[in-house]
């Protein structure tokens, strides 16, 4: 320990960091611009005596419990709202409160400085059809990194892939203007399976659900889920982590955690097909007998000046609890970012319920940036009032900015508390789709933890067509108002589905990683009335499916006595399988087919040889697997962040640099040597010490 | 951390937070030192430090009213300063942010140039290239020379995540110094 100490002593002289003497003048300024801003302040707030520091606890209860429903009593029926929101032309203009009025002097002086020279969006979208066969190219890398324990095989075969996308049109579909469909998130099963985790004990609730099982291709060659570009879970975990905690099995989706990360996968070049995909196996680095195959889409990214003009509502929820610092605060401290973002001929208007509810900010150009600015900043979490009707109030506002050629959405903010004026679960989807099918969406933004609702964050964003995120700090917040900003407000395909039927005579079993609360039944995916996720503008998705090949002696299952391998013909004999996606266009009741064989030719025999993407992508299947507990994949947590830094690729954002350390977190956490493997065939994980 | 101003500054704050306007102005007195101070150890420039120390004293107008008393006021006031630095760090240079925005104390901000003080500017800028949360763990215990539960409460996590980053951080330090 002679080394820590010298650090120690080394450290210590960091005391001696002199700082300069603050000049007075710099201060009087200072002090002269707080005295404005905190009179300003006294005059917008009501003065509050020596109560000022009670907070009324307990009114961010969820959705369905007893005393929001008898808040609820006192609300409008919901035919009533209904009728008032969804009608095209609301004239009745909503309260607006006094929080709106002046602009301070605050606002102007303390909004961050980012400039965004972005050209002016202009009016017609590009419209998306689908067409001719597009050729999908592998994406080559040369960077080498060790995998941790993938085979390494000296034949490679890396070349490029020309997957065919070729379209198809399907069946018109009845079209209903009320989609009573099952939400896809539906799979809530009790889980049988006790985790070896301690989980992190909150008031945050999540959906159960059990890790999809090894299927055999022979009795069950086809599995169909639903597209997911969430990314809450990750960001949500990451969170956990960082606190010193080790997350909820149930926390832990992995399609979300590995979904949270850019990817470059090649991007359409035509608005004529909306995605497209690009697939790659690669060896499995937790087992040397199984490979992965990886299905990455891609959104087509439109051109700026095809960019309709954006018209945000955002419902913020301002009560008490939502007072911490990663929450409302944040969301002030993020809202900088996201006005400096939009177009001058973008829409922000801002509604707030539970706390100080009404109108915050009447619909107001982008391009008057201190009037928003003043108005988010004049937000105040003070939990007392009830809902109201939150959610209709943030749609008539919305529909009242709404245009010819807008995009629009409404963007719920909260901690969990959906107190929003409808007082069911249910009622509150049916509401959200009947508004989205007038051209409405909805999108979810989560803050703080202890009381979030994670399935109900979900499924409300998906009946509303957008997504649920989870922000727990600045960086995250940027990430997803600005970085993605087009991908989650702009829906360029909504009801992507994706089915991939397996050949028995090239793949004897596989599995699917993650995608266990999307799983859609087989047969329906054919169904247009049932509902699935979307793609944003430039988003990104991935699946994985760990597969064992024919023979490989991967498989977890015994051979079949009475099943033949045989009966293919021959010409598709070689194929791995086949792979469909099914979308609609953002407008459309009907949705398209694209479809392309998985070839041999997709297969990476060398671990080293496989793009950074698609190693990174495993390292995150094999963290999640990791910390849920799961039956499958046997890394170290050392194995895991070498495997994920030696495919960092690009990684511009530091968002993969984040993630190793993320990883090194996890082991401190739950150090190898106390779990060792004990499910699996443990080999190297407990031999393996992370330092 | 400073102790002789803290119980004035609780009526103070109390005063503050009622909208007493006198109260508020005293406080900034007090405590703009402490605020500049902070934020030049954390930027490095006194042009910065000042800059944030104005949209401080700028936010407390507003923000004064959500301190509940939980903590010590300095650790809030602490904890709002360093927001600032981040903030401010983080929009003016997204990308480059270790590069940039950790840049070396100015050797003008800083007149007294001995020996050690050098020696520490230079540890400083090795400190400076850790992650985010490593260097700030590792600030507030060397450079703040607080303990590990004070230095928790400003980073808002547990004692034990603060333990960890200054593990990692000299780690990662040991074969630089």
């Amino acid at each position: 320990m002679d080394d820590d100490k010298m650090t120690d002593e080394a450290l210590s002289t960091l005391r001696l960091l002199r700082t300069s003497a603050p000049s007075s003048e710099a201060k009087k300024i200072a002090i002269n611009a707080a005295m404005a801003a905190f009179d300003a302040a006294q005059v917008k707030a009501p003065r509050r005596g020596t109560f000022s520091g009670w907070r009324i606890a307990g009114f961010g209860l969820p959705i369905g419990t007893v005393a929001t429903a008898v808040a609820a009593l006192v609300l409008l029926p919901l035919g009533t709202q209904l009728y008032t929101a969804t009608s095209r032309h609301t004239n009745a203009t909503p309260p607006v409160s006094s929080m709106a009025a002046a602009t301070n002097a605050t606002s102007a002086e303390t909004a961050p400085v980012v400039t965004a020279d972005k050209p002016t969006a202009q009016g017609a979208a590009a419209p998306v059809t689908l067409q001719a066969p597009t050729a999908v190219p592998e994406p080559k890398s040369a960077d080498v990194a060790p995998t941790a324990n993938g085979p390494v095989n000296a034949e490679s075969a890396d070349r490029d892939v020309d997957a065919l996308v070729a379209p198809m049109v399907a069946s018109p579909a009845p079209m209903e203007k009320l989609r009573m469909a099952v939400p896809a998130a539906n799979a809530t099963r009790s889980s049988g399976r006790q985790s070896d985790f301690v989980p992190f004990a909150t008031g945050d609730t999540f959906q159960k659900f059990d890790e999809n099982r090894v299927k055999v291709t022979r009795t069950d060659p086809v599995s169909t889920f639903s597209i997911d570009v969430d990314t809450a879970a990750y960001s949500y975990v990451r969170g956990v982590l960082k606190d010193g905690e080790l997350p909820q099995p149930d926390a832990v989706r992995i399609e979300e955690m590995i979904n949270y990360f850019p990817y470059s996968y090649p991007a359409p070049t035509t608005p004529d097909t909306p995605f497209k995909a690009t697939m790659s196996v690669i060896p499995t680095p937790w087992n040397s007998k199984t490979e992965l195959l990886e299905i990455g889409i891609k959104g087509y990214v439109p051109p700026a000046t095809a960019r309709k003009p954006e018209n945000l509502t955002f419902l913020i929820d301002t009560s008490g609890s939502m007072d911490e610092p990663n929450k409302l605060p944040l969301l002030k401290r993020s809202f900088g970012l996201l006005v400096d973002s939009l177009q001058p001929d973008d829409t922000v208007s801002i509604v707030t319920y539970a706390g100080s509810a009404g109108v915050a900010l009447k619909p107001t150009k982008a391009s008057d940036r201190s009037t928003i600015l003043g108005a988010i900043d004049a937000l105040d979490a003070e939990g007392s009032t009830d809902g109201v009707d939150g959610i209709a109030l943030a749609y008539r506002v919305n529909a009242e900015a709404k245009g010819e050629e807008t995009t629009n959405r409404v963007i719920l903010a909260t901690d969990g508390d959906f107190n929003v004026g409808i007082d069911t679960p249910d009622e509150l989807k049916t509401y959200i789709k009947t508004q989205r099918d007038q051209g409405i969406g909805l999108s979810v933004l989560g803050f703080g933890r202890g009381n979030l609702d994670d399935a109900l964050m979900q499924s409300l964003a998906q009946n509303g067509n957008g997504n649920a995120s989870y922000i727990d700090n600045f960086q995250e917040a940027q990430k997803v108002l600005v970085e993605q900003g087009g991908a989650n407000f702009v829906t360029i395909a909504k009801d992507v589905k994706v089915q991939v039927e397996f050949n028995p005579a090239q793949v004897s079993e596989y599995r699917l990683i993650g995608y266990e609360t999307r799983a859609l039944n087989n047969e329906d995916f054919n169904n247009d009335r049932v509902d699935a996720g979307e793609i944003g503008a430039g988003h990104t998705v991935t699946a994985i499916y760990e597969i064992a090949p024919a023979g490989s002696g991967g498989e977890l299952n015994d051979p079949l006595r009475y099943q033949t391998s045989q009966a293919e013909p021959t010409g598709l004999a070689s194929e791995l399988g086949f792979l469909k996606i099914r979308y609609k266009d953002p407008d459309a009741d009907t949705s398209k087919l694209i479809s392309t064989p998985i070839t041999q030719d997709l297969v990476v025999k060398d671990a080293s040889k496989a793009g950074p993407d698609q190693r990174f992508a495993a390292a995150v299947a094999a963290f999640g697997q990791k910390l849920k507990g799961s039956n499958y994949g046997d890394m170290s947590w050392s194995q895991i962040a070498n495997l994920a830094n030696g495919a960092k690729g690009d990684d511009r954002d530091g968002y993969r640099a984040e993630f190793v350390q993320l990883v090194k977190l996890a082991a401190s956490l739950k150090p190898d040597a106390a779990i060792g493997g004990i499910e699996s065939s443990g080999i190297a994980s407990s031999l393996v010490e992370v330092n | 951390m400073r102790p002789a101003t803290a119980a004035n500054s609780n009526d103070l704050v109390q005063r503050a937070k009622g909208g007493d306007r006198l109260a508020f102005e005293q406080l900034l007195e007090t405590h703009y030192d402490f605020i500049f101070r902070t934020a030049c150890k954390w930027t490095g420039k006194k042009s910065d430090a000042e800059d944030i120390a104005q949209e401080v004293c700028i936010k407390l107008a507003t923000a004064i009213r959500s301190f509940d008393g939980r903590s010590a006021f300095t650790s809030w006031l602490y904890r709002v300063t360093l927001n600032m630095v981040r903030d401010t760090q983080r929009s003016t240079s997204r990308r480059d942010r270790t590069v940039d925005a950790f840049s070396l104390v100015h050797p003008d901000d800083d007149p007294g140039s001995q020996e050690e003080a050098a020696t520490a500017r230079e540890l400083w800028a090795a400190v400076g290239a850790l992650p985010d949360k490593q260097r700030e763990a590792v600030m507030l215990v060397y450079a703040e020379d607080m303990s590990h539960a004070e230095a928790a409460e400003i980073m808002g996590c547990k004692e034990a995540t603060v333990s960890w980053h200054v593990h990692e951080a000299k780690k990662t330090l040991r074969g630089l110094l």
